[in-house]
């Protein structure tokens, strides 16, 4: 035990002789260099710390008017604005009528998004590998510059495409006879299309793009060693695939759906669009229209501004609040995750 | 399109008493034409005729106006640009679009000069910003439309059975509440689609505003606003703007659409049918600009001077059901003189028969002037306006 303890410490007081010397020999020009990236280091916490304290300042008469309420109710209205009644509660006043809970834009938000990550990864990372692995190396790099076009299509594109063509056709062509097999939720009016799946797919589409460039980026580290290692045991192209390339890129392919599902969980104009912005209940299928925490922060905003109590905006605002939170929890937690799969196993796929 | 007789009674009437309601006095009489200003030369007497001192006249520097809100005023905005530019050449008048909620909301922050908005401004509002005013320069109404497969005729709705549609209490065509209104029509069983605004609206406003007054369940339930909380209705769809809520029911058979007037034009070349609604009085009446002056002149009586009135549900035979005066709300304390009075001199030119709202400005946004009646108030709120 003693040695043991002994060991590290001497490295450490090594490492901190080399740190000292270093800092001696800084130049003025290196000190400068050294604050600006400082600087730049604490920007990206300091901008997040702001952006929430802003916020949670924004938020807090809604926080205090509507208290639990506001994770346990259903119906979201900013209430009469035309009429002369207000609503008091802990000294805040709201129009009359005014109610704010928003459990199913908690729910439209989460469903919507985890439906866009379950069509969207397997496409991404079969996608990915194939294009690194399967496609000559000609026509790789055309495919990969088309990949990251479509990463840049504005999402009011998507949303517009949606709306007018993708989920009427869908609606007409595909949902119909989906509907008809009387699966449980996955059945009822099929409608024109706004609604959840047709959101869903639509930002599985637009996710796709960030996922599969991620994930092509690792599967070009793989190392080639370790490829032809798997070719010279004889396995065949599927089981190198299977067992050298994804255990290799496993975790980055978790932090690669990470930004797929944040990019989805945020999106405002597209599902905006295709939504179908329906208020106060959980959709009664699939195909019903919904509505997501930032669509509805961006539907309202303009009738919210409006309020002459000013309850709306900071109900709004503590919308956004909960989607910050949400969007920071489910990175935690898919890091969390990230970390228990990648534990065992090959060691080379934690660098990543 | 082809209204142009009741167009012109509505500016004679509104010029003859302007001529000669004067009795206010105003020291200022229509011919000495050197107003404040100076350079505002002819145009200036016209403004000041109403019988009260607006103060108006061209700028003594270069003034622009911004303008943010309403769609549907917007366009109509974009006419009078030019020809206030002419009459006053210091003034530039720059409107945006956007929505109603945001012209209220930019004009009480003072991010724009001006808010365009089809509702007017409730109490709470009025309360909460004392400055603030909605002066209305124009008369608006909206069509009810809808696309149903082989009917051809003008169907016959009310205000009750719409709010049923919108409340998904009416899902059919062929519901025995549509069928016995329109005897003679062959209705399909095709299933309604209503559609409605996504974005904070006017429009929404008005169309609420109609509902809620004819369907009791409706006024206790959503009530009426810019944007309200709608009931579920089955396969309801939901548009951006009046342009949208054109294209999506044009695209979805079985629809039914409420669409500002500025864009029936549209509507009715995309082969939209247009409803008659039933007014106060029990007839089935259209938006046609005899029957929109008919509502507002039933009104008029009910304009206060802070000018929030709803012209929705008018009484009078011939009235129209959903009618409203369109909005700018203004900051009746400008920051300085020069603004003040280029804000006054448009809002006099907007209102005034012989300049802004003349029958071919008007009759390319299908809108009506402002009644004769009501220029005395709009003219008394538009002098308070100052620095």
């Amino acid at each position: 035990m003693a040695v043991t303890s002994v060991r590290p410490e001497r490295i450490r007081s090594k490492r901190s002789m080399a740190r000292a010397r270093a800092r001696a020999e800084l130049t003025p020009r290196d000190r400068v260099i050294k604050f600006v990236l400082g600087a730049a280091a604490v920007v990206p916490v300091a901008a997040l710390g702001f952006l929430a304290y802003e916020m949670f300042k924004e938020a807090y008469p809604s926080i205090v008017f509507n208290g639990g309420k506001f994770f346990t109710t259903k119906t979201f209205t900013i209430g009469n604005l035309y009429s002369t009644g207000v609503e008091v509660r802990h000294g805040y006043k709201a129009a009359k009528g005014a109610s704010f809970g928003i459990l199913p834009l908690i729910f439209g938000t989460l469903v919507s998004s985890l439906i866009a990550l379950v069509f969207a990864l397997p496409v991404s990372v079969l996608g990915a590998i194939l294009l690194v692995e399967r496609v000559p190396r000609r026509f790789e790099a055309p495919l990969g510059v088309f990949l990251e076009l479509l990463a840049g299509v504005p999402s009011v594109v998507f949303g517009l495409w949606g709306v007018y063509t993708f989920g009427p056709f869908f609606a007409r062509d595909v949902y119909r006879y989906v509907a008809d097999l009387h699966i449980p939720w996955l059945t009822g009016a099929v409608g024109s299309g706004q609604g959840l799946l047709t959101s869903s797919l639509v930002l599985a589409i637009m996710i796709i793009p960030i996922v599969a460039a991620t994930t092509r980026e690792l599967v070009r580290s793989v190392p080639a060693l370790s490829k032809e290692g798997a070719t010279a045991l004889g396995l065949t192209r599927s089981e190198s695939v299977r067992l050298v390339t994804l255990p290799f890129i496993r975790t980055g392919i978790i932090a690669a759906a990470l930004l797929g599902w944040g990019r989805a969980l945020g999106e405002t104009i597209a599902v905006l669009l295709i939504s179908g912005n329906f208020l106060n209940a959980y959709p009664k299928s699939i195909f019903a229209p919904f509505s997501t925490m930032a669509s509805t922060i961006a539907a309202l905003l303009d009738g919210a501004l409006t309020d002459s109590t000013g309850m709306a905006i900071h109900a709004l605002a503590e919308v956004g609040l909960v989607l910050l939170g949400i969007t920071l929890l489910t990175n935690f937690a898919g890091r969390l995750v990230g970390r228990r799969l990648s534990g065992p196993g090959l060691p080379v796929g934690r660098g990543v | 399109m082809k209204r142009p007789i009741a167009l012109a009674f509505v500016s004679v009437s509104a010029l003859a008493i302007a001529a000669c309601g004067s009795s206010s006095s105003s020291s200022t009489s229509p011919t000495t034409a050197a107003a404040p200003g100076g350079t505002a030369g002819s145009s200036a007497t016209t403004a000041q005729s109403g019988g009260t001192n607006m103060n108006t006249g061209n700028p003594s520097s270069p003034v622009t106006l911004t303008e943010s809100g309403s769609s549907l005023e917007f366009p109509y905005l974009q006419v009078l640009a030019d020809p206030l530019h002419s009459a006053y050449s210091n003034i530039t008048l720059a409107p945006a679009a956007g929505g109603s909620g945001k012209g209220i909301s930019d004009a009480t922050a003072g991010t724009t000069d001006l808010g365009g908005s089809d509702a007017y401004l409730s109490s709470g509002q009025l309360a909460a910003n004392t400055a603030l005013m909605n002066i209305p320069i124009v008369v608006s109404s909206q069509a009810v439309d809808y696309n149903i497969p082989g009917v051809k005729t003008s169907l016959k709705l009310t205000g009750d059975v719409l709010a049923q549609i919108y409340m998904g209490k009416i899902t059919k065509w062929n519901d025995p509440a549509i069928a016995s209104l329109n005897t003679g029509v062959t209705l399909p069983s095709t299933t309604i689609v209503p559609v409605r605004r996504v974005d904070s609206s006017g429009d929404t406003f008005i169309f609420t505003s109609f509902l809620s007054k004819t369907n009791s369940a409706w006024n206790s339930g959503p009530a009426f606003g810019t944007t309200v909380t709608w009931p579920a209705a089955p396969g309801e769809l939901t548009a951006n703007g009046n342009p949208g809520m054109v294209q999506t029911c044009s695209s979805t058979p079985g629809c039914i659409a409420y669409v500002g007037i500025s864009s029936q034009a549209q509507a009715t070349s995309a082969g939209l049918g247009e409803a008659l609604l039933q007014n106060q009085a029990g007839q089935f009446v259209s938006p046609t600009q005899a029957n929109v002056t008919s509502a507002v002149n039933n009104s008029t009586s009910n304009v206060p001077d802070n000018l929030a009135a709803s012209l929705i549900y008018a009484a009078g035979a011939t009235s129209y059901p959903i009618v409203n005066f369109e909005y700018l709300v203004v900051k009746s304390t400008q920051s300085d003189a020069n603004k003040a009075k280029a804000i006054r001199t448009f809002l006099a030119f907007a209102i005034d028969p012989s300049q802004g709202s003349t029958p071919a400005n008007l009759a390319k946004e299908q809108f009506v002037a402002l009644p004769s009646s009501v220029i005395p108030k709009v003219q008394a709120a538009i002098a308070k306006i100052g620095s």
